[in-house]
């Protein structure tokens, strides 16, 4: 790069025309995306559309069969433990979004108003988000485990041996759990920055028309706030549907908590099937991608509506 | 496309509070009562920040005290503040090739930030500042790769780092990591770019400067602190990353990373539990993370509050 701009007449000075100054611009800025371009083609792009043509394939063991156009597909999605995973995959996205929101927004409020030590409050929200999934989940795994049983014997009206991993129901409600820990606060952050941005003004003027603690906070907060609300929802939507290092590490998939993820990751190193955990992973990435998409585009339009009102 | 808030703010919201909590405690010049509700609610807004606090921390208090336990103590008693205590779990953590473990997150993360955040200003320079046909394209398409669900890339991502030889190898996961977070970093990178006034550029273009020499003088220097917050990102991204890193290298010391480690740690005793050593090898990596955010925590939030304004 730097050869291409030096060998340019660098002088030319006070001429008219910017691009005659060296590399034109619209070529530098070429030059400039194509790496970036080529990694994601590269990792992104061209392994999806090869999952595609493996999803034609039969395969036993890691032998290739034979072509066998969507079979695959038909026995995808005539199981219904691709279903049941579909499900948790949804449940777990809907309750862990949810109450991250409401814990997020209550640590938002209470950062906000609180004017001691913003510094060391916002480094300690960090930091459970900030450390690996997998250590939140061994940690939150053993707590609740029956032995040694922390949980169990600090909650005073569960029984000793409860089995919160083991059973069903309760086992997803140990991976949302340890998923709201860590990143209720991280949703706390995102719209503690969105509260900076309202005016103190704003507020006086509500207070001045006599408006109570609610209604300033329902009026004013939640509308000036909406933006904020809908960037962290749709970050926070599109990563919990690809839910893995939870259920992974803390109960494996069992008791229905096989997300989507952790199924199709069985296909590759447990009982591995190129052809079926293919086909498998292009179902996923149309239920994610389309998820994701619909979401950018409703609230996109959300957001560029709001900045106009 | 919506102007973006300055990158800047978090010296600037500081500022901002400053200037709020006088006005709070002092509201009206009136004596006695106001102030002693003002002490009340102070107290009670201190109570409130104390659940916030507890919330984060329990846990980790936990975790540390289980993992000054033996394995046999720790599994037989609930109870953390109850002994006896030792340090031969993190002996133990050590004595299972942890130290390699280490090494090989540490390489793998720093690989993936210089090559991310180095190809990444890049496009995000481009994508901000110079005329770039399809642009829409272009930044939807990167969008659209953020979306990715990852795991969709893992069964044939395994069959091609298959047969070109790069599982259980360092490129085989920072290969992958830096297109997965390509989009973020341009995304934050961009937003910093913006930030920086133009008219910089038009007078370094009257100076006789290329646009080259722009970008690399002019623009870098100043975007530092944002090419900062993205590289944290990225490197916390590539440290924590478990679902490629348990596919792609889940055995090999020489290229298994922490947290594969930290999920697939056996006990000395088959069939039991390692509790204890396990919490020990996660306080080894927890602690310094703690000092890691304390002192980064204002750039992690700019860059945190770049990203989200996608726009």
């Amino acid at each position: 790069m730097a050869t291409a701009t030096d060998a340019r007449p660098a002088a030319a000075p006070g001429g008219p025309r910017p691009n005659r100054n060296g590399i034109s611009e619209r070529g530098l800025a070429r030059l400039f995306i194509s790496p970036s371009i080529t990694a994601m083609a590269i990792v992104a792009l061209f392994p999806i559309l090869y999952a595609v043509v493996l999803s034609f394939y039969e395969y036993v063991g890691l032998q290739q069969g034979g072509f066998t156009a969507l079979g695959n597909y038909v026995d995808a999605l005539t199981d219904g433990r691709f279903w049941d995973s579909v499900i948790a995959t949804f449940v777990f996205t809907v309750f862990s979004v949810t109450f991250e929101f409401l814990i997020g927004m209550g640590f938002a409020l209470i950062m906000h108003q609180a004017f001691v030590g913003r510094g060391v409050a916002r480094a300690t929200i960090l930091i459970p988000w900030v450390i690996p999934t997998v250590i939140a989940a061994q940690m939150w795994r053993y707590m609740f485990e029956v032995t040694p049983g922390f949980i169990n014997w600090a909650l005073p009206f569960v029984p000793d041996d409860f089995n919160w991993l083991g059973s069903s129901g309760w086992a997803m409600f140990t991976i949302i759990f340890a998923d709201v820990w860590k990143t209720a606060p991280f949703v706390a952050l995102l719209l503690l920055a969105g509260l900076q941005t309202i005016p103190e003004e704003v507020y006086e003027a509500g207070r001045v028309d006599g408006a109570s603690a609610w209604q300033r906070f329902t009026r004013i907060t939640l509308p000036l706030l909406r933006p904020a609300i809908l960037v962290a929802m749709l970050f926070r939507t599109t990563d919990a549907l690809r839910i893995y290092d939870l259920p992974a590490v803390m109960t494996r998939g069992a008791f229905g908590t096989e997300t989507l993820s952790v199924l199709v990751q069985d296909f590759v190193i447990a009982t591995p099937n190129p052809g079926f955990a293919s086909t498998l992973s292009v179902l996923t990435f149309i239920l994610v991608l389309g998820v994701g998409v619909l979401l950018v585009s409703v609230l996109g339009k959300e957001l560029v509506l709001g900045d106009e009102a | 496309m919506s102007t973006p808030p300055a990158p800047t703010s978090g010296a600037e919201r500081e500022a901002a509070d400053t200037r709020r909590s006088p006005e709070v405690a002092g509201g009206s010049g009136r004596a006695g009562a106001v102030e002693r509700r003002t002490t009340g609610q102070r107290l009670g807004k201190t109570a409130l920040l104390a659940i916030v606090f507890l919330w984060c921390l329990i846990p980790f208090l936990w975790m540390f005290a289980t993992s000054l336990k033996t394995t046999d103590e720790a599994l037989a008693s609930p109870v953390p503040w109850q002994g006896p205590w030792g340090w031969s779990n993190y002996l133990s953590v050590f004595d299972q090739g942890f130290g390699y473990n280490l090494r090989n997150s540490l390489v793998v993360a720093s690989m993936t930030t210089i090559i991310c955040v180095g190809i990444g200003s890049l496009a995000a320079y481009a994508g901000a500042r110079l005329e770039l046909g399809k642009k829409a394209l272009i930044l939807t398409g990167i969008l659209t790769v953020s979306l990715f669900p990852p795991v969709s890339l893992v069964p044939p991502l395994y069959e091609v780092w298959r047969a070109v030889g790069l599982l259980n190898t360092y490129p085989g996961m920072w290969i992958a990591y830096i297109a997965f977070t390509l989009p973020l970093s341009i995304f934050i990178l961009t937003t910093f770019f913006n930030a920086i006034p133009k008219d910089l550029e038009e007078a370094a273009r009257v100076d006789g400067a290329t646009p080259f020499q722009t970008f690399y003088r002019v623009i870098l220097p100043l975007a530092a602190p944002g090419v900062g917050s993205a590289a944290i990102l990225v490197f916390s991204y590539a440290w924590n990353e478990y679902l490629l890193a348990s596919t792609f290298a889940p055995r090999d010391l020489g290229a298994q990373t922490v947290p594969v480690a930290i999920a697939g740690f056996s006990g000395s005793v088959q069939f039991q539990e390692p509790v204890g050593t396990i919490m020990a090898a996660c306080v080894v990596v927890t602690v310094p993370m703690v000092f890691f955010v304390l002192i980064l925590q204002k750039r992690i939030v700019a860059g945190l509050t770049a990203g989200g304004v996608k726009g």
